[in-house]
């Protein structure tokens, strides 16, 4: 199978303004502005197959948003070649525009003082939709997201999450071979997201459309993507499975103890660092979360053992959320960690 | 030409318009009153506490008729929808519509256009009641309004033209409210243009504003012959046919330069 997406050493800079704070650096700015290259991706390549569900994320910053921005043809690199059903992004042709769908959570699509149906009825003619399969898809999706009561409500009327929902509608009512959602879910509460999320996992595998996704909330991740992509400081460190960044990171061990120990006792005993300890404060003060490699777990259960009265213990598979959060956390402090590229 | 999309982005621009009645009201009217209510002060201080009789020839029953009648084309001349563009750059939603099987520009130009048309059609009515009571001729008054229409065309051109200054600074507007108000003053809904001095008027011979409002005014009055009504609906479709071009240009430069910023 030939890859829908082929991203072959992009890299994209930026030059932007540099102002110094207060007064005189808005005199600065008006008279002899001074400019600063930032880069926001760094030579990365990868290929997606088709009817893939595919995860990118990555702090603040990372490069997620820029990436999909060539992707979709809005920008284009600075320097490499990206290729989207075969055809170049940055061209936009008539073809290429037919064929895929942006949703950013955070930029509404639709007319905000017309209902949606209004609006749809807009892109069915913009996307040369026989009416009969329009019908057919709005009363489908609409029933899928259960908005099919809201459809004749003014979109600046109705919730965030209703009209997320509208706007997903409004972004695949075409039936697009590429999907890009860009954090879809963010600001949607528990019930709208899990539906959405369900939407999205149906829809991938009955239309068989290819779909990246960005999002924070490590739950969207974790539910709907079979492979994932991290991006730290423009540079794509990771791509593989979920399940795979997880087993190939750290394992919990969770030991509870008959008195609780200080951190400083445990990480001389251990060897663990501190930060990689974590005591259970919110329920039992006298238990704690080891995050250590699987290879070790025998012998910090023994230095442990030998020095302490453990009455449980346990291990646990580590979370997506909590390796997301330490690679983050190593992008703040500047920590590379290129051994996750496979 | 398809016109399946233009047709529903067309009412979907009506209906956007009209979604605040009262506010849709009030521009109208705001906008139609108010230079006229410049143009009724200054007749009056000039003819009846200055005492003039004729300006350029014209008495205060003369300029006072252009006052009406230039009402029905002031607001044909344009929206702001120019301005819509401009934002759209600036604030990074182009992306949304770049995205879309549409050229943006010309799709941002028919959704504002619907409720120019409705006006155009609403000035036309009210401009059959005023060729009864001035009698004037009806036929004039609608190849007239076709003037303006044209005119609202040439201004969008030059307004989507400058606001791709928005790639490069990334803010248009000031760019958009000098030719606004450069619009303002030579399309006559100010004053009508005849008044400018003789060794003046270049200012407005060489730009094509005066075909928004003064031209179709003029040739409803029957101050203008077919002949000179002709040339200027020539005018504004070479005026058209430049205004393309310059579109394509700026935009395939300015594109080249956009960011897709904030998101």
């Amino acid at each position: 199978m030939s890859p829908i997406i082929e991203v072959e050493n992009i890299s994209r800079s930026f030059r932007s303004t540099k102002k110094t704070q207060g007064s005189w650096g808005t005199w600065k700015l008006l008279w002899k502005p001074e400019f600063q290259v930032r880069e926001a991706l760094k030579d990365v390549s990868f290929t997606l197959e088709e009817g893939t569900f595919n995860g990118l994320i990555g702090a603040n910053g990372a490069g997620k948003t820029t990436l999909l921005k060539i992707l979709t043809g809005l920008i284009p690199p600075s320097s490499g070649k990206a290729r989207v059903l075969g055809l170049e992004p940055f061209q936009r042709s008539f073809k290429f525009r037919h064929s895929i769908s942006l949703v950013m959570g955070q930029k509404a699509q639709l007319w905000w003082d017309l209902p949606a149906i209004d609006a749809f009825d807009l892109l069915r003619a913009i996307y040369e939709i026989p009416s009969r399969i329009y019908q057919e898809r709005l009363q489908t999706l609409a029933n899928l997201l259960d908005v099919s009561k809201h459809l004749n409500t003014q979109i600046r009327r109705l919730s965030l999450g209703e009209r997320m929902k509208m706007e997903l509608i409004g972004a695949i009512l075409h039936w697009p071979k590429v999907i890009f959602l860009d954090e879809p879910t963010i600001g949607l509460d528990v019930l709208a997201a899990s539906k959405l999320r369900d939407f999205l996992k149906v829809f991938n595998a009955q239309e068989k459309a290819t779909i990246i996704l960005t999002s924070h909330n490590m739950d969207d991740i974790e539910k709907l993507c079979s492979r994932v992509l991290i991006m730290q400081s423009g540079k794509l460190i990771y791509d593989g499975r979920p399940a795979k960044l997880t087993h190939e990171g750290e394992r919990r061990l969770k030991v509870r103890f008959f008195e609780a120990p200080s951190l400083q006792e445990l990480q001389e005993t251990t060897g663990i660092a501190q930060d990689l300890i974590e005591c259970e404060h919110n329920q039992d003060d006298r238990s704690f979360h080891f995050s250590l490699k699987q290879e070790r777990i025998v012998s910090v259960l023994q230095s442990l053992l030998n020095k302490y009265h453990v009455i449980d213990m346990g291990i646990e598979e580590q979370s997506l959320e909590k390796v997301i959060q330490r690679i983050y956390e190593n992008e703040l402090s500047g920590t590379q960690e290129s051994h996750f590229k496979t | 030409m398809h016109l399946g999309w233009r047709w529903e982005a067309l009412k979907n621009g009506f209906r956007d318009a009209t979604a605040y009645r009262v506010e849709f009201l009030f521009e109208i009217l705001g906008s139609a009153l108010v230079p006229a209510s410049i143009q009724l002060v200054f007749w009056y201080a000039l003819f009846k506490v200055g005492g003039s009789q004729t300006i350029a020839g014209l008495t205060h029953a003369d300029l006072l008729t252009y006052t009406w009648v230039s009402m029905l084309f002031t607001q044909v001349r344009g929206g702001d929808h120019d301005f819509e563009l401009q934002e759209l750059i600036r604030t990074g939603q182009l992306s949304q519509y770049l995205l879309r099987p549409v050229g943006v520009v010309e799709f941002t130009y028919i959704r504002g256009l619907a409720p120019r048309l409705f006006i155009a059609a609403l000035s036309l009515s009210a401009g059959s009641l005023i060729a009864f009571f001035l009698k004037l001729s009806i036929y004039k008054i609608f190849a007239a309004m076709t003037l303006a229409l044209l005119g609202n065309v040439i201004h969008y051109q030059i307004g989507a033209s400058l606001a791709t200054s928005a790639f490069l600074w990334e803010e248009a507007y000031s760019v958009l409210m000098i030719k606004n108000m450069a619009v303002n003053f030579l399309s006559g809904e100010l004053i009508p243009l005849n008044l400018f001095p003789e060794s003046m008027t270049w200012m407005w011979k060489y730009t094509p504003f005066y075909l928004y409002v003064y031209g179709p005014t003029q040739y409803a009055l029957g101050r203008w012959s077919d002949a000179e009504f002709f040339h200027a609906l020539i005018l504004a479709l070479l005026w058209i046919v430049l205004g393309f071009f310059m579109i394509r240009l700026s935009w395939s430069w300015g594109i080249k330069k956009y960011l897709s910023l904030g998101g």
